[in-house]
């Protein structure tokens, strides 16, 4: 099961080629969400929906104050819309597809491949949540932006910073979905692990309410946690929130999270498929 | 009369099979549960941990909201227990399969079949959590409390069972000729119960009278707690409208149930 099948052309895989399986697999991963387009205007009317009513119910807390935790009502409105416009990206509601394969035994097949599996599976995925953000992200943006109007980033440093924070935030979640998904290996029936996990994401993150809003003593127990990397941190660098030196101390702790995650998926991947067996048939 | 104890009892040893089959991973099962639980707690403490901050919603005590928002939690989980079969994805997923074919042949009433092919009791924590939080809005919101209050909560979480129950019914009837597009529903459901957890004169006088004369959400707990609290109806509605939530619900489920009637003669299997 650990030995890797030799390189189909027998000698060594030139950096090219290495990198052509993942390419491929993240293209495939990209146009794959275009499959069912009346699905997803659906799925867009209903997030478009839910954005309305959540900003009706942050712009009531605001109330006549022009300003609450750095965020102006039109902050807390560009929130809103990111929040929309990032959740099948980031796929924020969950996600069981590598819980699936392993359930399923079709994990197998997966490691026949010349690509180490998380690899393979960070590839699609970064696919997938690229296609989701082309297809439900911008329009997403477009109708926040017609809408109630948005902020944007100020100038290229905020946006390099942004597009830098959106990578990390992606790679972040990606890594924690993957590794909660790696309960598969030691429950039969590990979905509702899954879904105890995405609860806590979702309240983490900042999704549901940005988190410079909560008492101090919440923001500083989540501080420790690697959540807000996957939403807030970029949030807060969008609207401006985050500035400065504190900026680039935000990306640190996301990179830093990212690699802390990385090093714990390849352990536990690792401990989780040499308890694999897979039922034959 | 004979009938409906034989359908009740039928009804009773479907689900006792169903919560047999639930126990059987039990570790599993409470991790479900637990984060069925969550993903409502979650949301609430969102919702609870800022209002400190900004001191109220719209002119509504944390109290007053807990109320509103409870009420709604509360019917929308029952409702789901209850009528967790006639969801799009599960009745979408029985009718792809064919095995809503296989409903067909048994000797025993469709409709009870269904009713009783999803009875997710992972939900029943999140029952208590939305109990305890309409307890603490009734305990701390200035409303009065006799019979006549009491009368009123309860038809009106009746009316949303019925009310959601209802859009649950026509959601899961639509599968019959397509598998895609139910999502739509989920706007009016999900949707529908998200929008009357607050108040709802915080959204623009539109989306409100849509929701109040096209949609009649508002009927089923807001005016009924404004009528509680003491608060004027909106557009000068005559207080007597505040009573005519609980009529509201049982006219969309029958509704719906009509609908329902009609879709299963239509149905022709998908050929697998």
């Amino acid at each position: 099961m650990t030995t890797m099948p030799a390189p189909p052309m027998g000698g060594c895989l030139s950096r090219l080629s290495r990198l052509a399986l993942p390419w491929a697999v993240a293209r495939l991963g990209f146009r794959r969400q275009f499959a069912y387009p009346q699905a997803a205007l659906w799925g867009l009317i209903t997030n478009a929906f839910f954005g309305l009513l959540r900003v009706a119910v942050l712009l009531a807390l605001f109330g006549t104050r022009p300003q609450v935790a750095g965020y102006t009502p039109q902050d807390a409105i560009t929130y809103t819309g990111l929040t929309q416009a990032f959740i099948m990206a980031f796929s924020l509601f969950g996600w069981f597809d590598f819980m699936r394969a392993v359930h399923r035994g079709e994990v197998t097949s997966d490691l026949l491949r010349p690509a180490s599996l998380l690899g393979f599976w960070a590839a699609q995925d970064a696919g997938r949540a690229l296609g989701q953000l082309v297809l439900r992200g911008l329009p997403m943006l477009l109708i926040f932006q017609v809408i109630w109007g948005l902020n944007w980033p100020p100038g290229p440093l905020a946006w390099a910073q942004v597009i830098l924070s959106v990578l990390l935030a992606w790679a972040l979640g990606f890594l924690f979905r993957f590794l909660v998904n790696c309960a598969a290996f030691w429950s039969p029936d590990a979905v509702g692990f899954g879904r105890f996990a995405w609860a806590l994401l979702g309240l983490g993150c900042g999704f549901l309410m940005p988190l410079a809003f909560f008492p101090e003593g919440f923001r500083a127990a989540l501080a420790w946690t690697p959540f807000p990397g996957m939403l807030n941190t970029t949030l807060e660098l969008w609207v401006g929130v985050t500035t400065g030196g504190a900026a680039w101390a935000a990306l640190g702790a996301q990179l830093g999270w990212t690699l802390a995650l990385l090093l714990t998926c390849q352990f536990t991947l690792r401990a989780g498929l040499r308890r694999l067996e897979v039922a034959g048939g | 009369m004979a009938d409906l104890k034989w359908h009740l009892s039928l009804y009773a040893r479907l689900l006792g099979a169903q919560i047999r089959s639930q126990g059987a991973h039990r570790t599993s099962f409470l991790l479900d549960a637990l984060g069925s639980l969550l993903i409502t707690a979650a949301e609430f403490a969102a919702l609870a941990l800022v209002l400190p901050r900004f001191g109220g919603l719209g002119g509504w005590s944390f109290a007053e909201i807990c109320l509103l928002y409870g009420l709604a939690e509360l019917a929308f989980v029952l409702m789901d227990i209850l009528f967790g079969g006639f969801d799009a994805p599960n009745l979408s997923a029985h009718v792809r399969s064919g095995s809503f074919s296989t409903f067909l042949l048994r000797p025993a009433p469709l409709t009870l079949q269904v009713f009783a092919s999803d009875f997710a009791l992972r939900r029943l924590p999140r029952v208590l959590l939305a109990a305890a939080i309409v307890g603490y809005g009734l305990m701390h919101a200035p409303l009065a409390a006799s019979p006549e209050t009491a009368a009123l909560l309860l038809a009106s979480v009746l009316g949303m069972i019925c009310f959601f129950g209802g859009l649950f019914v026509i959601g899961g009837t639509l599968t019959f000729w397509t598998v895609d597009s139910v999502e739509a529903m989920n706007v009016l459901t999900y949707g529908g119960r998200t929008l009357i957890s607050y108040p709802m004169d915080i959204y623009g006088a539109w989306l409100r009278r849509i929701f109040t004369y096209l949609i009649p959400a508002a009927f089923l707990s807001y005016l009924p707690a404004l009528h509680l609290l003491g608060r004027p109806l909106p557009d000068g509605l005559p207080e007597g409208a505040a009573l005519l939530g609980p009529l509201a619900g049982p006219l969309v489920l029958a509704g719906a149930f009509a609908f329902w009637r009609v879709g299963v003669r239509h149905y022709q299997g998908t050929g697998t």
